[in-house]
């Protein structure tokens, strides 16, 4: 089945008086196969709105291609944005309007019945605020409704840019089942734009990540972390004053290891020890109890998204600096990172290319 | 057509369009009741009999008029020679001439009557009405069209509606429909009320059907007036992306433009300054002609006179109006959607 969105060498510069042109996006490639979650990450200013915003027409582009549906954008947006559904950026409505009548206005312009509109707001829980005007609104109700203005439409496609924007806990968690019902049981293929990376990771398939307007991997998103996730054991021991002693204890142990379990690391971090190659667990306590070494505490870490993402767009902090804006790492401009064979790997079909 | 009856749905459903909408009617009643409260069909007798014994009472207290009606030799002094042969005095009766020269108070001086003339002051006031109700429309299409920036609700209906030009132009007729419906609707009913008040208190003349066809067109041309400062109302918004820009523009240029231009005018020494000042083509427009007339040449007893027709007032008008609505099309075609 071909992409639903296919975004190939995506350029676009803002031209500012007295200073450099900002290149907002330096040939960003994405695809989003049909039916999935999909999470666009990237850190502030990496040009994920920019992108959404792109494919949505709202701005102009100076160079790259763009498809939704196989039909080229902006081009031929008018006959594809029915079946599109779409939040970009901070949801805003005229605050004068109740929840109701901003759906309604917006339900009459484009044919949706009345109906729809009762639906869509049972179905993000602002059936009771519905009457309300949305200046008393608070950021999750408006969040709220602009998924549901999103979903008025019964799309195809849903965007969402930061959909889980000042939701509460509760709301988060109805947002994540709607959108997982929405992907796996009625085909909505759903673009998410985030950066609540724990989110992420529990709601979506796949995912892009992009840095300083290029995507740096994409793929499916279990097969990124677990690309880049490679394990490491968090030791304590009763007494800090046995950190060296243990370190070497194991380093030393470890080159009468044969082949790769050879390269074991332990260093000390703070009043622990971070081992990364040991074969396995047990390893480690029997060679720091033959060394008369005895630990209190040995925890396995597993990389989480988010240690990946720090790790991939360069943003992890820094004791006593603080990470500005546009000083994620800068992408060659390169095919992705390929993270694994399956579906990580994404055919650009139309073109004939792969990548 | 849906995407125009959700815009018109949008103006209807607006705050600010009930708040003017109080507004109008209510300077409609006020209007109403200004003409009610001071127009009459004249005095009443007893009213007449007051009058007249108030004026009398005031006469007896005047001695020189008294003096004059006792004495009719009173003019045959050398200080009165001057009437002799002076044509404003030769028909006058001795009476009329005291009257005339120490003041004689009637009846009429104590009351004041007003009596509206329907057909004689109802156009201009209905013109007032079609202006005012398209400087209201002016405000109301700037802010339909710099709320809708500032609130990101353009960018909500951009989603559903990428095809820009079809969204402009559903706003604009929206906007447009709803001036005309504003204009016709506040004319009929103040027509209806100073009719009413004019055949209650007043006189309603002759509406015979060169009173329509004279006034009919000028009607028509204060219409089309308001739907044009309905479009620059929403062309500046549009360009500025917000309200206060769009109001500020016009409010700037009816305080302090204009009145520049006039002094620009009166420095540069040209003639007919007065064509420079936009208030003169309005006035053009919905008159039919204007006549200005130079008189800077000192050796001529005639002035130069410049005509300025309604045509030529509708090209200028029109184009400004044209000008500002194709700027603001292709701004909303280019520019991005922040």
């Amino acid at each position: 089945m071909p992409p639903i969105i296919e975004i190939s060498g995506l350029r676009k510069t803002y031209s500012r008086a007295f200073r450099q042109p900002h290149n907002a996006l330096d040939g960003l490639d994405l695809e989003v196969a049909a039916g999935q979650v999909h999470g666009f990450l990237g850190p502030n200013g990496s040009g994920k709105t920019t992108t959404l915003r792109a494919l949505l027409g709202l701005i102009r582009v100076d160079g790259g291609t763009m498809r939704i549906f196989g039909e080229e954008v902006p081009q031929r947006l008018p006959e594809v944005v029915s079946r599109i559904g779409a939040v970009v950026e901070s949801p805003q409505f005229f605050k004068h309007f109740s929840g109701r009548l901003t759906l309604q206005l917006l339900a009459e312009s484009a044919g949706v019945s009345k109906a729809r509109v009762e639906e869509v707001l049972e179905q993000v829980g602002l059936r009771d605020a519905a009457k309300a005007s949305v200046k008393g609104y608070s950021l999750g109700m408006r969040q709220r409704l602009a998924v549901a203005q999103a979903l008025l439409k019964q799309p195809q496609l849903l965007i969402l840019d930061e959909p889980a924007n000042g939701l509460d806990p509760a709301g988060i968690h109805h947002m994540r089942e709607l959108l997982q019902w929405l992907a796996h049981s009625q085909g909505v293929t759903v673009v998410v734009s985030s950066h609540l990376l724990s989110e992420v990771q529990q709601l979506c398939d796949s995912m892009t990540i992009v840095s300083r307007g290029r995507r740096i991997v994409d793929g499916n998103v279990a097969d990124i972390i677990a690309g880049h996730g490679e394990s490491s054991l968090s030791v304590r021991f009763p007494d800090a004053a046995s950190l060296p002693e243990a370190a070497e204890a194991l380093v030393s142990a470890s080159s009468g290891l044969e082949g790769p379990k050879a390269a074991v690391s332990a260093a000390i971090d703070r009043d622990r020890l971070v081992v990364k190659g040991a074969p396995e667990a047990a390893w480690v306590t029997r060679t720091l109890a033959d060394a008369g070494i005895y630990l209190s505490e040995l925890r396995t870490e597993t990389k989480n998204l988010e240690s990946v993402f720090l790790e991939l767009t360069g943003t992890a902090p820094v004791p006593g600096q603080t990470v500005q804006i546009g000083e994620s790492v800068v992408v060659p401009q390169a095919p992705s990172v390929p993270v694994s064979a399956g579906e990580v790997t994404v055919q650009v079909e139309s073109e004939g290319a792969e990548r | 057509m849906n995407l125009f009856k959700a815009e018109l749905r949008r103006i209807a459903r607006r705050r600010l369009t009930l708040v003017f909408g109080i507004i109008a009617a209510a300077g409609l009643l006020v209007l109403a009741a200004v003409f009610w409260f001071t127009s009459s069909k004249g005095p009443t007798e007893a009213e007449l009999a007051d009058a007249q014994a108030e004026a009398d009472r005031l006469n007896e207290e005047n001695y020189e008029y008294e003096e004059c009606l006792d004495d009719e030799a009173y003019f045959e002094t050398e200080e009165y020679s001057f009437i002799e042969g002076e044509p404003y005095y030769e028909d006058m009766t001795h009476d009329e001439l005291c009257a005339d020269m120490f003041g004689m108070w009637t009846a009429e001086d104590l009351i004041y009557t007003y009596t509206f003339d329907f057909a004689a002051e109802s156009p201009l006031i209905l013109i007032g009405v079609a202006i005012i109700a398209g400087l209201v429309m002016m405000m109301l299409a700037s802010s339909l069209i710099g709320a809708e920036w500032s609130s990101g609700g353009m960018a909500n209906l951009l989603l559903w509606h990428p095809n820009r030009m079809k969204v402009w132009g559903a706003k604009l007729g929206a906007a447009a429909a709803v001036c005309v419906a504003a204009v016709v609707v506040l004319m009929v009913l103040a027509f209806g009320l100073l009719y009413v008040i004019a055949a209650a208190r007043g006189e309603v003349g002759d509406l015979d059907s060169g009173w329509w066809n004279e006034n009919l067109e000028k009607f028509a041309r204060a219409g089309v007036l308001s739907v044009g400062m309905t479009l620059l109302g929403a062309s500046l918004a549009m360009l500025g992306r917000h309200t206060a820009i769009s109001g500020g523009i016009i409010a700037g240029y009816l305080i302090v433009g204009d009145m520049l231009v006039r002094f620009a005018a009166m420095a540069l020494e040209m003639a007919y300054p007065e064509r420079l000042s936009l208030y003169t083509w309005v006035s053009a427009w919905i008159e039919g002609r204007v006549e200005l007339f130079d008189w800077s040449d000192v050796s001529s007893e005639q002035a130069d006179v410049m005509v300025i027709t309604s045509s030529e007032a509708g090209l200028l008008l029109g184009g400004i109006v044209f000008l500002f609505a194709a700027l603001a099309t292709w701004a909303f075609k280019r520019r991005d959607v922040a």
